[in-house]
């Protein structure tokens, strides 16, 4: 029992860094990353690989490049600066010149791509079957399958999501924070203002990536194992759900989302008697994230907490906020 | 060399294949503004619609009017249930996506525990085989030739020389104006999604009848491919789709034969990608995928 709610209480933590991450890209800059748990991926591989020891171990039961055997905070960083290395190519290639449907369905595509890549080649990343055994951190200083292991991991993980949030609040309230809503609102009229939309836009990208790959490297160091059919791209839309579900722009609403889609609906599922065919259970769970995606967007497309109006205090009644509510 | 040679056989089939369903897709979204990110899966439904006929004892080339009929109603009531709600509503196009992702994914999940997790196939007689200056083709790779060839004809006929086509084409202009000119736009786009809906539920059942077989989780590949193909030839342009489903298809093709079958996706894929970095208009188009000026 005692394990269960540590567990629920990680893969929370994990679900809303990764769905604030994913509110700054999406809900608050307007770019459509539908090959969000790619970033998530490659900052599990890349924590895993680095955390792991030389394929060689373990009788050589599974092939993967590296196997560093690096000290505990160093695979995490790994994870995120990796993520963060990736978002650049990718942005530079989609970012810039499409529009933005064509940003969507070639994210998309690359998300279908990646899983399909790595699904295949297997001497890079143990292919379809993915990596296991990969150490949990600080395992060779403390016992993980104690009660107290449970505990500090759990404590990481929340440290971690108070230093997302703080950073990513702290980029939504800012000045750039502000550049960011013009430029979803409005890309020309924020370009004739001066500011760079594909500046701007690669800045998010870059920092979205960084912080689904600490989320990726949080979550392969509790579960220890880390394959393709784990990031098969409706994850992501999954993450959709839940942003807007909770309310697109709003870091609260994001977390909101995190704990009502990710966590509380999985969790709810999780105790329906498995009836009919085998995979209906499953099946039907995803026909319900995509009814919650159509039946928000259509009832309530600002979700359950919208995101605050920001009007500029020195005229009352002036011009307006700095948003409209656009969908 | 023959090596190369049967790979340009099956190259030839698998254009026609992709032309069908790519030519669809680009109609979609060159006339209704909808990236239908769920043509996939009413690929899939129209397939599996053929294969329970088909193996109630029925010839697949009944199986394959059926497909027609199933992915043109399929795709008539998504958009009129579905998307054209949502646009009606003044959703945007990236709300648009993200609608259309959610709609693919519903289809794929419901359309599971019918039909199963493992592959079908149908039962088919290939019928003899034909050579003809080094090529090796089934009967059945024949037809599939000969029937892409008269349905690209048939949209060059329609879109060219009909009033039906002349209005598709005011409206995939300037919607509002065609309105204005008396265009009877709404039915206009019904038709689209019924003729578009037709091509995309035989492509479904002919892409089952050239692969050996076919699962709910084809669909995506499905989709990579015709996207491919689209936005290479440049997205809402039917002679553009033609000309990237032509190139699509005998890369793959002959990759396959080089490199592996497994990353047939892939290489689609880079072309995808070396298209939106070099000419993201694709080769036709004049704006197609780059950013909107307003």
């Amino acid at each position: 029992m005692n394990y269960y709610v540590t567990t629920l209480l990680v893969y929370a933590g994990v679900d809303i860094i990764a769905c604030l991450a994913l509110n700054l890209v999406f809900g608050v800059t307007g770019i459509v990353n539908f090959s969000f748990i790619v970033f998530q991926a490659v900052g599990a591989y890349t924590a895993a690989v680095l955390s792991m020891p030389p394929d060689t171990a373990n009788g050589g039961f599974q092939i993967y490049v590296g196997g560093f055997q690096l000290p505990f905070p160093i695979p995490w960083l790994g994870g995120a600066i990796a993520s963060g290395l990736l978002a650049i190519p990718v942005g530079l290639v989609v970012l810039r010149k499409l529009r933005s449907d064509y940003q969507a369905i070639a994210l998309l595509v690359l998300s279908v791509i990646a899983n399909t890549v790595i699904t295949n080649a297997r001497p890079f990343l143990n292919g379809a079957a993915g990596l296991a055994l990969v150490p949990p951190p600080l395992s060779d200083q403390i016992d993980p399958n104690t009660p107290t292991y449970q505990l500090l991991y759990v404590g990481v993980t929340a440290a971690c999501v108070v230093l997302v949030l703080a950073v990513i609040v702290r980029i939504v309230n800012s000045p750039f924070g502000r550049t960011l809503r013009a430029l979803r609102e409005h890309e020309l009229a924020a370009s004739a203002l001066g500011k760079n939309p594909i500046q701007l836009k690669m800045t998010v990208f870059i920092v979205g990536g960084v912080i689904a790959g600490l989320s990726g490297a949080i979550l392969v160091g509790y579960i220890q194992l880390w394959a393709p059919s784990v990031w098969l791209y409706p994850e992501t839309i999954v993450l959709f759900a839940a942003i807007i579900v909770g309310g697109r722009g709003n870091n609260l609403g994001a977390i909101l989302g995190a704990l009502l889609v990710p966590v509380g609906f999985e969790e709810a599922t999780r105790f329906i008697p498995s009836l009919g065919p085998v995979g209906l259970v499953p099946a039907l769970q995803w026909v319900a994230i995509g009814l919650l995606i159509i039946g928000f967007l259509w009832f309530r497309p600002e979700g359950v907490l919208p995101e605050p109006r920001r009007v500029f205090e020195g005229h009352p009644q002036a011009v307006g906020g700095d948003r409209g509510r656009t969908s | 060399m023959n090596l190369y040679l049967a790979a340009f056989g099956f190259g030839l089939v698998s254009v026609s294949v992709i032309a069908i369903a790519a030519v669809g897709f680009t109609m979609q979204f060159g006339i209704t503004n909808m990236i239908n990110l769920a043509y996939g899966e009413v690929m899939i439904v129209s397939a599996y619609a053929a294969y329970y006929l088909n193996h109630a004892g029925v010839t697949i080339w009944v199986g394959l009017i059926l497909g027609a009929v199933v992915g043109a109603l399929f795709s008539f009531l998504l958009n009129r249930l579905l998307y054209a709600p949502f646009q009606r509503k003044g959703t945007a196009p990236i709300g648009m996506v993200i609608v259309a992702l959610a709609a693919s994914l519903m289809i794929a999940n419901l359309l599971l525990p019918i039909v199963g997790f493992y592959t079908s196939s149908y039962q088919q007689d290939p019928g003899p085989v034909l050579r003809a200056g080094g090529l090796v083709l089934t009967t059945v790779q024949v037809v599939i030739i000969v029937l892409a060839l008269l349905l690209m004809l048939s949209i060059h006929g329609l879109l060219r020389y009909t009033r039906l086509g002349k209005a598709m084409r005011a409206t995939a202009a300037n919607p509002t104006l065609a309105r204005n000119c008396g265009i009877p736009t709404g039915r206009v786009i019904d038709a689209v999604w019924l003729i578009t809906g037709a091509l995309c539920g035989m492509a479904g059942v002919v892409a089952g009848m050239n692969s050996e077989n076919f699962a709910v989780s084809s669909g995506a590949g499905y989709l990579i491919t015709i996207l491919a193909a689209a936005v290479l030839g440049g997205a809402g342009q039917p002679y553009g789709a033609m000309i990237g489903a032509l190139i699509i298809g005998m890369i793959t093709e002959l990759s396959a034969a080089v490199i592996s079958p497994e990353y047939k996706e892939v290489v689609a894929f880079g072309i995808l990608v070396l298209v939106m970095v070099l000419r993201p208009q694709g080769l036709l188009a004049k704006r197609g995928a780059l950013a909107a000026a307003g």
